[in-house]
Protein backbone atom coordinates (compact mmCIF):
# COMPACT_ATOMS: atom_id res chain seq x y z
CA UNK A 1 0.00 0.00 0.00
CA UNK A 2 2.69 2.45 0.98
CA UNK A 3 4.59 1.55 -2.20
CA UNK A 4 1.51 2.59 -4.14
CA UNK A 5 1.23 5.87 -2.23
CA UNK A 6 4.88 6.64 -2.95
CA UNK A 7 4.36 5.81 -6.62
CA UNK A 8 1.46 8.27 -6.86
CA UNK A 9 3.50 10.91 -5.02
CA UNK A 10 6.47 10.45 -7.37
CA UNK A 11 4.20 10.78 -10.42
CA UNK A 12 2.73 13.94 -8.89
CA UNK A 13 6.26 15.30 -8.46
CA UNK A 14 7.30 14.51 -12.03
CA UNK A 15 4.10 15.96 -13.48
CA UNK A 16 4.46 19.05 -11.28
CA UNK A 17 7.83 19.60 -12.96
CA UNK A 18 6.19 19.21 -16.36
CA UNK A 19 3.25 21.49 -15.57
CA UNK A 20 5.56 24.15 -14.14
CA UNK A 21 7.80 23.97 -17.18
CA UNK A 22 4.84 24.35 -19.53
CA UNK A 23 3.65 27.24 -17.38
CA UNK A 24 6.77 29.14 -18.45
CA UNK A 25 5.50 29.04 -22.05
CA UNK A 26 1.78 29.41 -21.33
CA UNK A 27 1.60 31.47 -18.16
CA UNK A 28 4.75 33.59 -18.23
CA UNK A 29 5.15 34.28 -21.93
CA UNK A 30 1.49 33.91 -22.96
CA UNK A 31 2.24 31.43 -25.73
CA UNK A 32 0.72 28.00 -26.26
CA UNK A 33 2.22 24.56 -26.77
CA UNK A 34 0.33 21.36 -27.50
CA UNK A 35 3.50 19.32 -27.93
CA UNK A 36 5.06 19.43 -24.50
CA UNK A 37 5.13 15.63 -24.14
CA UNK A 38 7.67 15.58 -26.98
CA UNK A 39 10.22 17.36 -24.76
CA UNK A 40 9.33 15.05 -21.89
CA UNK A 41 9.96 12.10 -24.21
CA UNK A 42 13.19 13.46 -25.67
CA UNK A 43 14.59 13.91 -22.18
CA UNK A 44 13.48 10.42 -21.17
CA UNK A 45 14.88 8.65 -24.24
CA UNK A 46 18.14 10.59 -24.26
CA UNK A 47 18.83 10.01 -20.60
CA UNK A 48 17.89 6.33 -20.91
CA UNK A 49 20.08 5.77 -23.95
CA UNK A 50 23.02 7.69 -22.46
CA UNK A 51 22.92 5.64 -19.27
CA UNK A 52 22.58 2.35 -21.15
CA UNK A 53 25.70 3.42 -23.06
CA UNK A 54 27.47 3.71 -19.72
CA UNK A 55 27.24 7.34 -18.65
CA UNK A 56 26.69 8.13 -14.96
CA UNK A 57 23.37 9.48 -13.75
CA UNK A 58 24.32 13.08 -12.97
CA UNK A 59 25.90 13.51 -16.41
CA UNK A 60 23.01 11.82 -18.25
CA UNK A 61 20.50 13.87 -16.26
CA UNK A 62 22.16 17.17 -17.00
CA UNK A 63 22.96 16.34 -20.64
CA UNK A 64 19.39 15.27 -21.39
CA UNK A 65 18.13 18.61 -20.03
CA UNK A 66 20.60 20.54 -22.16
CA UNK A 67 19.96 18.51 -25.31
CA UNK A 68 16.20 18.92 -24.88
CA UNK A 69 16.75 22.66 -24.54
CA UNK A 70 18.60 22.64 -27.87
CA UNK A 71 15.62 20.83 -29.45
CA UNK A 72 13.36 23.42 -27.86
CA UNK A 73 15.41 26.04 -29.69
CA UNK A 74 15.09 24.05 -32.94
CA UNK A 75 11.29 24.03 -32.57
CA UNK A 76 11.05 27.64 -31.46
CA UNK A 77 12.99 29.14 -34.36
CA UNK A 78 10.47 28.16 -37.07
CA UNK A 79 7.39 27.84 -34.84
CA UNK A 80 7.58 31.30 -33.30
CA UNK A 81 7.14 32.90 -36.70
CA UNK A 82 3.45 32.15 -36.16
CA UNK A 83 1.12 33.03 -33.29
CA UNK A 84 -1.89 31.83 -31.32
CA UNK A 85 -3.78 28.99 -32.93
CA UNK A 86 -1.16 28.61 -35.62
CA UNK A 87 1.43 28.08 -32.91
CA UNK A 88 -0.89 25.57 -31.22
CA UNK A 89 -1.12 23.42 -34.34
CA UNK A 90 2.60 23.71 -35.18
CA UNK A 91 3.57 22.50 -31.69
CA UNK A 92 0.94 19.78 -31.89
CA UNK A 93 2.39 18.66 -35.22
CA UNK A 94 5.88 18.71 -33.69
CA UNK A 95 4.65 16.43 -30.91
CA UNK A 96 3.17 13.97 -33.41
CA UNK A 97 6.31 13.98 -35.57
CA UNK A 98 8.57 13.34 -32.56
CA UNK A 99 6.21 10.56 -31.42
CA UNK A 100 6.56 8.90 -34.84
CA UNK A 101 10.34 9.27 -34.65
CA UNK A 102 10.39 7.42 -31.28
CA UNK A 103 8.18 4.79 -32.85
CA UNK A 104 10.37 4.19 -35.92
CA UNK A 105 13.99 4.57 -34.86
CA UNK A 106 16.12 1.55 -33.98
CA UNK A 107 17.95 3.20 -31.11
CA UNK A 108 14.68 4.00 -29.29
CA UNK A 109 13.47 0.41 -29.58
CA UNK A 110 10.56 1.33 -31.85
CA UNK A 111 7.05 0.53 -30.69
CA UNK A 112 8.39 -1.93 -28.11
CA UNK A 113 10.06 0.87 -26.22
CA UNK A 114 13.38 1.17 -24.46
CA UNK A 115 14.02 -1.66 -22.02
CA UNK A 116 16.49 -2.01 -19.16
CA UNK A 117 17.19 1.60 -18.26
CA UNK A 118 19.54 1.58 -15.26
CA UNK A 119 18.26 3.12 -12.02
CA UNK A 120 19.47 6.42 -10.68
CA UNK A 121 22.79 6.11 -8.89
CA UNK A 122 24.08 8.83 -6.64
CA UNK A 123 27.59 8.82 -5.19
CA UNK A 124 28.17 5.35 -6.65
CA UNK A 125 25.12 3.78 -5.03
CA UNK A 126 22.01 2.81 -7.00
CA UNK A 127 18.84 4.36 -5.64
CA UNK A 128 16.18 1.65 -5.55
CA UNK A 129 13.93 2.78 -2.71
CA UNK A 130 10.79 4.72 -3.59
CA UNK A 131 11.04 7.17 -0.66
CA UNK A 132 14.60 7.92 -1.71
CA UNK A 133 13.53 8.61 -5.28
CA UNK A 134 10.68 10.79 -4.05
CA UNK A 135 13.28 12.78 -2.13
CA UNK A 136 15.28 13.28 -5.33
CA UNK A 137 12.18 14.40 -7.28
CA UNK A 138 11.17 16.80 -4.51
CA UNK A 139 14.70 18.18 -4.41
CA UNK A 140 14.61 18.94 -8.14
CA UNK A 141 11.11 20.37 -7.73
CA UNK A 142 12.22 22.74 -4.96
CA UNK A 143 15.14 23.98 -7.07
CA UNK A 144 12.77 24.48 -9.99
CA UNK A 145 10.17 26.38 -7.93
CA UNK A 146 12.88 28.63 -6.54
CA UNK A 147 14.23 29.29 -10.02
CA UNK A 148 10.72 29.99 -11.33
CA UNK A 149 10.07 32.59 -8.63
CA UNK A 150 13.36 34.34 -9.29
CA UNK A 151 12.83 34.07 -13.05
CA UNK A 152 9.41 35.69 -12.68
CA UNK A 153 10.92 38.70 -10.90
CA UNK A 154 13.93 38.98 -13.20
CA UNK A 155 14.34 41.14 -16.29
CA UNK A 156 13.48 38.11 -18.45
CA UNK A 157 10.32 37.39 -16.45
CA UNK A 158 9.16 40.99 -16.72
CA UNK A 159 9.86 40.99 -20.46
CA UNK A 160 7.75 37.81 -20.79
CA UNK A 161 4.92 39.44 -18.84
CA UNK A 162 5.05 42.46 -21.14
CA UNK A 163 4.91 40.21 -24.22
CA UNK A 164 2.07 38.20 -22.71
CA UNK A 165 0.00 41.29 -21.98
CA UNK A 166 0.61 43.00 -25.31
CA UNK A 167 3.35 41.94 -27.66
CA UNK A 168 3.08 44.98 -29.92
CA UNK A 169 3.61 47.46 -27.11
CA UNK A 170 6.35 45.21 -25.69
CA UNK A 171 8.08 45.51 -29.04
CA UNK A 172 7.79 49.30 -28.95
CA UNK A 173 9.30 49.32 -25.46
CA UNK A 174 12.40 47.87 -27.05
CA UNK A 175 11.93 44.23 -26.03
CA UNK A 176 13.18 41.73 -28.58
CA UNK A 177 9.92 39.75 -28.69
CA UNK A 178 11.20 36.89 -30.85
CA UNK A 179 14.33 36.36 -28.72
CA UNK A 180 12.40 36.36 -25.44
CA UNK A 181 9.73 33.99 -26.77
CA UNK A 182 12.51 31.65 -27.93
CA UNK A 183 14.04 31.87 -24.47
CA UNK A 184 10.73 30.76 -22.94
CA UNK A 185 10.74 27.65 -25.13
CA UNK A 186 14.38 26.86 -24.29
CA UNK A 187 13.89 27.21 -20.52
CA UNK A 188 10.68 25.23 -20.61
CA UNK A 189 12.09 22.37 -22.65
CA UNK A 190 15.16 22.18 -20.42
CA UNK A 191 13.01 21.45 -17.36
CA UNK A 192 10.74 19.10 -19.30
CA UNK A 193 13.85 17.19 -20.38
CA UNK A 194 14.97 16.84 -16.75
CA UNK A 195 11.50 15.58 -15.81
CA UNK A 196 11.78 13.05 -18.65
CA UNK A 197 15.12 11.85 -17.36
CA UNK A 198 13.71 11.32 -13.86
CA UNK A 199 10.73 9.46 -15.31
CA UNK A 200 12.90 7.16 -17.45
CA UNK A 201 15.10 6.11 -14.54
CA UNK A 202 12.12 5.72 -12.26
CA UNK A 203 10.13 3.37 -14.50
CA UNK A 204 13.21 1.66 -16.08
CA UNK A 205 11.12 1.15 -19.22
CA UNK A 206 9.68 3.73 -21.60
CA UNK A 207 7.64 3.44 -24.76
CA UNK A 208 6.37 5.98 -27.32
CA UNK A 209 2.77 5.86 -26.05
CA UNK A 210 3.69 7.63 -22.82
CA UNK A 211 4.74 10.71 -24.76
CA UNK A 212 1.80 11.14 -27.13
CA UNK A 213 -0.64 13.97 -27.60
CA UNK A 214 -2.79 12.90 -24.65
CA UNK A 215 0.11 13.55 -22.31
CA UNK A 216 0.71 16.97 -23.88
CA UNK A 217 -2.93 17.79 -23.39
CA UNK A 218 -2.94 16.50 -19.85
CA UNK A 219 0.03 18.72 -18.95
CA UNK A 220 -1.70 21.72 -20.53
CA UNK A 221 -4.88 20.86 -18.62
CA UNK A 222 -2.87 20.88 -15.38
CA UNK A 223 -1.64 24.39 -16.11
CA UNK A 224 -5.07 25.74 -17.08
CA UNK A 225 -6.85 23.92 -14.27
CA UNK A 226 -4.47 25.30 -11.66
CA UNK A 227 -4.70 28.80 -13.04
CA UNK A 228 -2.62 30.07 -15.98
CA UNK A 229 0.58 31.71 -14.74
CA UNK A 230 0.24 30.56 -11.12
CA UNK A 231 3.16 28.52 -9.78
CA UNK A 232 1.17 27.01 -6.91
CA UNK A 233 -1.67 26.44 -9.35
CA UNK A 234 0.45 24.30 -11.69
CA UNK A 235 1.45 22.06 -8.81
CA UNK A 236 -2.13 21.80 -7.57
CA UNK A 237 -3.29 21.05 -11.13
CA UNK A 238 -0.70 18.28 -11.43
CA UNK A 239 -1.66 16.79 -8.07
CA UNK A 240 -5.35 16.90 -8.96
CA UNK A 241 -5.05 15.38 -12.44
CA UNK A 242 -2.77 12.58 -11.21
CA UNK A 243 -5.06 11.93 -8.26
CA UNK A 244 -8.27 11.99 -10.30
CA UNK A 245 -7.72 8.75 -12.26
CA UNK A 246 -6.68 7.02 -9.02
CA UNK A 247 -9.84 8.21 -7.26
CA UNK A 248 -11.99 7.33 -10.28
CA UNK A 249 -10.42 3.87 -10.60
CA UNK A 250 -13.35 2.07 -8.90
CA UNK A 251 -15.56 3.38 -11.71
CA UNK A 252 -13.55 1.17 -14.11
CA UNK A 253 -14.97 1.65 -17.59
CA UNK A 254 -16.67 4.89 -16.66
CA UNK A 255 -13.40 6.48 -15.52
CA UNK A 256 -12.62 8.38 -18.74
CA UNK A 257 -16.17 9.63 -19.11
CA UNK A 258 -16.00 11.26 -15.69
CA UNK A 259 -12.54 12.60 -16.39
CA UNK A 260 -13.73 14.30 -19.58
CA UNK A 261 -16.92 15.60 -18.00
CA UNK A 262 -14.99 16.97 -15.01
CA UNK A 263 -12.61 18.86 -17.30
CA UNK A 264 -15.58 20.52 -19.03
CA UNK A 265 -17.31 21.22 -15.71
CA UNK A 266 -14.20 22.76 -14.17
CA UNK A 267 -13.74 25.06 -17.16
CA UNK A 268 -17.39 26.09 -17.11
CA UNK A 269 -17.66 26.66 -13.36
CA UNK A 270 -14.18 27.90 -12.53
CA UNK A 271 -12.58 29.16 -15.75
CA UNK A 272 -9.90 31.16 -13.94
CA UNK A 273 -8.47 27.91 -12.53
CA UNK A 274 -8.21 26.74 -8.95
CA UNK A 275 -5.82 29.49 -7.93
CA UNK A 276 -7.01 32.16 -10.36
CA UNK A 277 -5.34 35.41 -9.35
CA UNK A 278 -4.95 34.36 -5.71
CA UNK A 279 -1.38 34.01 -4.53
CA UNK A 280 -0.64 31.48 -1.82
CA UNK A 281 1.74 33.91 -0.12
CA UNK A 282 -1.13 36.39 0.20
CA UNK A 283 -3.57 33.79 1.53
CA UNK A 284 -1.43 33.11 4.57
CA UNK A 285 0.35 36.45 4.74
CA UNK A 286 -0.63 39.68 6.39
CA UNK A 287 -4.27 40.66 6.28
CA UNK A 288 -5.25 44.28 6.15
CA UNK B 1 1.99 5.68 -60.03
CA UNK B 2 2.07 9.43 -59.54
CA UNK B 3 -1.46 9.82 -60.88
CA UNK B 4 -2.65 6.99 -58.63
CA UNK B 5 -1.21 8.70 -55.55
CA UNK B 6 -2.82 11.97 -56.62
CA UNK B 7 -6.21 10.24 -56.84
CA UNK B 8 -5.80 8.61 -53.41
CA UNK B 9 -4.68 11.94 -52.01
CA UNK B 10 -7.68 13.67 -53.53
CA UNK B 11 -10.06 11.25 -51.80
CA UNK B 12 -8.59 11.69 -48.33
CA UNK B 13 -8.10 15.38 -49.06
CA UNK B 14 -11.83 15.79 -49.72
CA UNK B 15 -12.59 14.26 -46.33
CA UNK B 16 -10.05 16.46 -44.55
CA UNK B 17 -11.57 19.44 -46.32
CA UNK B 18 -15.05 18.61 -44.98
CA UNK B 19 -13.72 18.34 -41.43
CA UNK B 20 -11.65 21.50 -41.96
CA UNK B 21 -14.77 23.41 -43.02
CA UNK B 22 -16.33 22.64 -39.66
CA UNK B 23 -13.24 23.88 -37.83
CA UNK B 24 -12.90 26.97 -39.94
CA UNK B 25 -16.55 28.01 -39.63
CA UNK B 26 -16.60 27.57 -35.87
CA UNK B 27 -13.28 29.34 -35.54
CA UNK B 28 -14.30 32.11 -37.90
CA UNK B 29 -17.44 32.91 -35.97
CA UNK B 30 -16.49 32.12 -32.36
CA UNK B 31 -12.70 32.32 -32.37
CA UNK B 32 -12.44 28.91 -30.69
CA UNK B 33 -11.06 25.58 -31.82
CA UNK B 34 -13.57 22.78 -31.45
CA UNK B 35 -11.27 19.93 -30.60
CA UNK B 36 -14.20 17.52 -30.37
CA UNK B 37 -14.80 17.74 -34.14
CA UNK B 38 -13.09 14.36 -34.67
CA UNK B 39 -15.44 12.75 -32.14
CA UNK B 40 -18.45 14.15 -33.99
CA UNK B 41 -17.02 12.53 -37.12
CA UNK B 42 -16.70 9.23 -35.23
CA UNK B 43 -20.23 9.38 -33.81
CA UNK B 44 -21.62 10.09 -37.29
CA UNK B 45 -19.90 6.98 -38.61
CA UNK B 46 -21.01 4.77 -35.70
CA UNK B 47 -24.61 5.91 -35.83
CA UNK B 48 -24.69 5.14 -39.54
CA UNK B 49 -23.27 1.66 -38.96
CA UNK B 50 -25.78 0.90 -36.22
CA UNK B 51 -28.74 2.20 -38.23
CA UNK B 52 -27.66 0.29 -41.31
CA UNK B 53 -27.39 -2.93 -39.32
CA UNK B 54 -30.89 -2.35 -37.93
CA UNK B 55 -32.75 -1.11 -41.00
CA UNK B 56 -30.68 -2.06 -44.01
CA UNK B 57 -31.35 1.23 -45.72
CA UNK B 58 -28.25 3.18 -46.75
CA UNK B 59 -30.19 6.45 -47.07
CA UNK B 60 -31.76 6.11 -43.64
CA UNK B 61 -28.39 5.31 -42.09
CA UNK B 62 -26.72 8.32 -43.71
CA UNK B 63 -29.54 10.53 -42.44
CA UNK B 64 -29.26 9.05 -38.94
CA UNK B 65 -25.48 9.52 -38.90
CA UNK B 66 -25.74 13.16 -39.89
CA UNK B 67 -28.62 13.78 -37.47
CA UNK B 68 -26.68 12.35 -34.53
CA UNK B 69 -23.64 14.42 -35.51
CA UNK B 70 -25.82 17.56 -35.57
CA UNK B 71 -27.38 16.84 -32.18
CA UNK B 72 -23.96 16.29 -30.57
CA UNK B 73 -22.68 19.50 -32.16
CA UNK B 74 -25.61 21.50 -30.77
CA UNK B 75 -25.25 19.97 -27.31
CA UNK B 76 -21.54 20.77 -27.30
CA UNK B 77 -22.21 24.38 -28.20
CA UNK B 78 -24.75 24.70 -25.37
CA UNK B 79 -22.88 22.86 -22.63
CA UNK B 80 -19.18 23.23 -23.32
CA UNK B 81 -18.78 26.43 -25.33
CA UNK B 82 -21.57 28.94 -24.78
CA UNK B 83 -20.79 29.50 -21.07
CA UNK B 84 -17.15 30.20 -21.98
CA UNK B 85 -17.66 32.87 -24.59
CA UNK B 86 -15.16 35.73 -24.32
CA UNK B 87 -12.75 33.93 -21.98
CA UNK B 88 -9.02 33.29 -22.42
CA UNK B 89 -8.77 31.15 -25.60
CA UNK B 90 -7.11 28.24 -23.76
CA UNK B 91 -10.19 27.73 -21.60
CA UNK B 92 -12.63 26.68 -24.34
CA UNK B 93 -9.74 24.63 -25.78
CA UNK B 94 -9.45 22.57 -22.58
CA UNK B 95 -13.22 22.34 -22.37
CA UNK B 96 -13.31 20.99 -25.93
CA UNK B 97 -10.58 18.47 -25.10
CA UNK B 98 -12.61 17.36 -22.07
CA UNK B 99 -15.65 16.96 -24.31
CA UNK B 100 -13.59 14.96 -26.77
CA UNK B 101 -12.35 12.57 -24.04
CA UNK B 102 -15.94 12.26 -22.80
CA UNK B 103 -17.32 11.47 -26.26
CA UNK B 104 -14.67 8.93 -27.26
CA UNK B 105 -15.01 7.03 -23.99
CA UNK B 106 -18.79 7.18 -24.32
CA UNK B 107 -18.44 5.60 -27.76
CA UNK B 108 -16.18 2.93 -26.30
CA UNK B 109 -18.87 2.10 -23.75
CA UNK B 110 -21.75 2.07 -26.22
CA UNK B 111 -20.13 0.45 -29.25
CA UNK B 112 -17.29 -1.53 -27.65
CA UNK B 113 -13.55 -0.92 -28.04
CA UNK B 114 -12.92 -3.04 -31.14
CA UNK B 115 -13.19 -2.07 -34.81
CA UNK B 116 -16.54 -2.62 -36.44
CA UNK B 117 -16.80 -3.26 -40.15
CA UNK B 118 -19.45 -1.60 -42.24
CA UNK B 119 -22.41 -3.99 -42.43
CA UNK B 120 -22.82 -3.56 -46.17
CA UNK B 121 -20.52 -5.04 -48.78
CA UNK B 122 -19.52 -2.80 -51.60
CA UNK B 123 -18.06 -4.18 -54.78
CA UNK B 124 -16.99 -1.01 -56.45
CA UNK B 125 -16.23 -1.11 -60.15
CA UNK B 126 -12.80 0.07 -61.17
CA UNK B 127 -12.15 2.43 -64.00
CA UNK B 128 -8.63 2.74 -65.30
CA UNK B 129 -7.07 5.51 -67.28
CA UNK B 130 -3.40 6.40 -67.90
CA UNK B 131 -2.25 3.42 -65.75
CA UNK B 132 -4.19 4.69 -62.74
CA UNK B 133 -7.35 3.30 -61.24
CA UNK B 134 -10.31 4.97 -59.66
CA UNK B 135 -13.37 3.18 -58.34
CA UNK B 136 -17.02 4.05 -57.87
CA UNK B 137 -16.62 4.63 -54.17
CA UNK B 138 -13.83 7.15 -54.64
CA UNK B 139 -15.85 8.94 -57.32
CA UNK B 140 -18.85 9.07 -54.97
CA UNK B 141 -16.75 10.46 -52.10
CA UNK B 142 -15.26 13.15 -54.32
CA UNK B 143 -18.68 13.93 -55.80
CA UNK B 144 -20.50 14.15 -52.47
CA UNK B 145 -17.73 16.30 -51.02
CA UNK B 146 -17.84 18.74 -53.91
CA UNK B 147 -21.64 18.85 -53.65
CA UNK B 148 -21.53 19.59 -49.90
CA UNK B 149 -18.90 22.28 -50.35
CA UNK B 150 -20.93 23.94 -53.09
CA UNK B 151 -24.06 23.70 -50.96
CA UNK B 152 -22.28 25.34 -48.02
CA UNK B 153 -20.86 28.15 -50.14
CA UNK B 154 -24.27 28.79 -51.70
CA UNK B 155 -25.94 28.76 -48.29
CA UNK B 156 -23.49 31.23 -46.79
CA UNK B 157 -23.60 33.64 -49.68
CA UNK B 158 -27.20 33.46 -50.84
CA UNK B 159 -29.54 32.88 -47.91
CA UNK B 160 -30.53 35.21 -45.09
CA UNK B 161 -29.25 32.84 -42.42
CA UNK B 162 -25.97 32.33 -44.25
CA UNK B 163 -25.42 36.05 -44.57
CA UNK B 164 -26.25 36.43 -40.88
CA UNK B 165 -23.43 33.97 -40.06
CA UNK B 166 -20.96 35.94 -42.17
CA UNK B 167 -22.08 39.16 -40.47
CA UNK B 168 -21.60 37.68 -37.00
CA UNK B 169 -18.16 36.39 -38.00
CA UNK B 170 -17.16 39.88 -39.12
CA UNK B 171 -18.41 41.73 -36.04
CA UNK B 172 -20.76 40.09 -33.60
CA UNK B 173 -21.67 43.33 -31.78
CA UNK B 174 -22.57 45.16 -34.96
CA UNK B 175 -24.53 42.11 -36.10
CA UNK B 176 -26.48 42.06 -32.84
CA UNK B 177 -27.24 45.77 -33.14
CA UNK B 178 -28.65 45.27 -36.61
CA UNK B 179 -31.10 42.73 -35.29
CA UNK B 180 -29.39 39.43 -36.05
CA UNK B 181 -30.00 36.68 -33.52
CA UNK B 182 -26.36 35.97 -32.67
CA UNK B 183 -27.05 32.82 -30.67
CA UNK B 184 -29.03 31.37 -33.57
CA UNK B 185 -26.06 32.06 -35.86
CA UNK B 186 -23.73 30.22 -33.47
CA UNK B 187 -26.09 27.26 -33.29
CA UNK B 188 -26.43 27.14 -37.06
CA UNK B 189 -22.66 27.21 -37.45
CA UNK B 190 -22.22 24.28 -35.08
CA UNK B 191 -25.06 22.47 -36.82
CA UNK B 192 -23.49 22.80 -40.26
CA UNK B 193 -19.95 22.10 -39.10
CA UNK B 194 -21.11 18.94 -37.34
CA UNK B 195 -23.19 17.79 -40.31
CA UNK B 196 -20.16 18.09 -42.59
CA UNK B 197 -17.96 16.16 -40.14
CA UNK B 198 -20.64 13.51 -39.72
CA UNK B 199 -20.89 13.09 -43.49
CA UNK B 200 -17.11 12.83 -43.75
CA UNK B 201 -17.07 10.17 -41.01
CA UNK B 202 -19.72 8.08 -42.75
CA UNK B 203 -17.88 8.19 -46.07
CA UNK B 204 -14.59 7.20 -44.48
CA UNK B 205 -16.27 4.36 -42.57
CA UNK B 206 -17.50 2.98 -45.90
CA UNK B 207 -14.18 3.64 -47.67
CA UNK B 208 -11.96 1.89 -45.11
CA UNK B 209 -14.74 -0.48 -44.02
CA UNK B 210 -13.93 0.20 -40.37
CA UNK B 211 -15.25 2.22 -37.45
CA UNK B 212 -13.57 2.47 -34.05
CA UNK B 213 -13.88 4.83 -31.08
CA UNK B 214 -10.51 6.37 -31.94
CA UNK B 215 -11.16 6.79 -35.65
CA UNK B 216 -11.84 10.52 -35.26
CA UNK B 217 -8.54 11.46 -33.70
CA UNK B 218 -6.24 11.75 -36.70
CA UNK B 219 -8.82 13.01 -39.22
CA UNK B 220 -9.82 15.58 -36.60
CA UNK B 221 -6.23 16.76 -36.16
CA UNK B 222 -5.63 16.78 -39.88
CA UNK B 223 -8.85 18.67 -40.50
CA UNK B 224 -7.68 21.22 -37.95
CA UNK B 225 -4.30 21.41 -39.69
CA UNK B 226 -6.01 21.80 -43.03
CA UNK B 227 -8.09 24.68 -41.69
CA UNK B 228 -4.96 26.39 -40.35
CA UNK B 229 -3.03 25.62 -43.52
CA UNK B 230 -5.65 27.29 -45.66
CA UNK B 231 -5.99 30.23 -43.28
CA UNK B 232 -8.55 29.93 -40.49
CA UNK B 233 -11.87 31.53 -41.17
CA UNK B 234 -11.56 31.14 -44.93
CA UNK B 235 -13.96 28.69 -46.63
CA UNK B 236 -11.96 28.23 -49.87
CA UNK B 237 -8.82 28.07 -47.70
CA UNK B 238 -10.19 25.09 -45.78
CA UNK B 239 -10.96 23.25 -49.01
CA UNK B 240 -7.53 23.94 -50.53
CA UNK B 241 -5.83 23.14 -47.23
CA UNK B 242 -7.59 19.78 -47.02
CA UNK B 243 -6.63 18.83 -50.55
CA UNK B 244 -3.00 19.93 -50.13
CA UNK B 245 -2.72 17.91 -46.92
CA UNK B 246 -4.32 14.78 -48.39
CA UNK B 247 -2.12 14.84 -51.49
CA UNK B 248 1.07 15.69 -49.56
CA UNK B 249 0.59 12.80 -47.18
CA UNK B 250 -0.10 10.25 -49.92
CA UNK B 251 2.88 11.38 -51.99
CA UNK B 252 5.12 11.32 -48.89
CA UNK B 253 3.94 7.84 -47.95
CA UNK B 254 4.47 6.53 -51.48
CA UNK B 255 7.84 8.07 -52.29
CA UNK B 256 9.59 8.60 -48.94
CA UNK B 257 8.43 6.35 -46.11
CA UNK B 258 5.05 4.85 -45.34
CA UNK B 259 5.68 4.52 -41.60
CA UNK B 260 5.91 8.30 -41.41
CA UNK B 261 2.65 8.80 -43.33
CA UNK B 262 0.96 10.73 -40.53
CA UNK B 263 4.01 12.94 -40.11
CA UNK B 264 3.98 14.26 -43.68
CA UNK B 265 0.72 16.13 -43.20
CA UNK B 266 2.27 18.00 -40.28
CA UNK B 267 5.63 18.54 -41.95
CA UNK B 268 3.79 20.10 -44.91
CA UNK B 269 1.87 22.24 -42.44
CA UNK B 270 5.00 23.51 -40.69
CA UNK B 271 6.70 24.26 -44.02
CA UNK B 272 3.73 26.19 -45.38
CA UNK B 273 3.28 28.17 -42.17
CA UNK B 274 6.95 29.11 -42.01
CA UNK B 275 6.75 30.44 -45.55
CA UNK B 276 3.23 31.88 -45.31
CA UNK B 277 2.49 32.59 -41.65
CA UNK B 278 -1.17 33.42 -42.23
CA UNK B 279 -2.04 30.38 -44.32
CA UNK B 280 -2.52 29.91 -48.05
CA UNK B 281 -5.63 32.06 -48.30
CA UNK B 282 -5.00 34.87 -45.80
CA UNK B 283 -7.42 34.42 -42.96
CA UNK B 284 -10.17 36.89 -42.34
CA UNK B 285 -9.44 38.03 -38.83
Amino acid sequence: MSVYVFHVLIMMGIYSLLALSLNIIVGFAGLVSLGHAAFFGIGAYLSGILMIKGLGFPAAFFLSGCATAVLGLCLALPALRVKDDYLAIVTLGFGIIIGLVFMNLDITGGADGLVGIPPVSLFGKPLYSKPGFLGLVLGVLVIMIASMYSLKQSKIGRAWAAIRDNDVSAMFMGINVYAYKTMAFITSSFWAGLAGSLYAHYTAYINPHTFNMHTSIMILSMVVLGGIGSITGSILGAILLILLPEVLRPLADYQDIFYGALLVAMMVFRPQGIMGRVKITEMFGRKK
Amino acid sequence: MLLQQLINGLVSGCVYALVALGYTMIFGILGIVNFAQGEIYMFGAFSAVVTLAATGSIWLSAAAGIAVACIIGLLLERVAFRPLRGMHPLIPLISAIGASIFLSSLARLIFGPEDKSFPLEFHPANYSFFNAQINDLQLIIIGVSIFLMALLTAFLNMTRHGKAIIAVAMDSDAARLSGINVNRAYELTFLMGSALSGAAGIMMAVYYNATSPNMGLLPGLKGFSAAILGGVGSIPGAIIGGLVLGIAENLGAAYISSSFKDAFAFIALVLVLVLMPRGIMRSRK
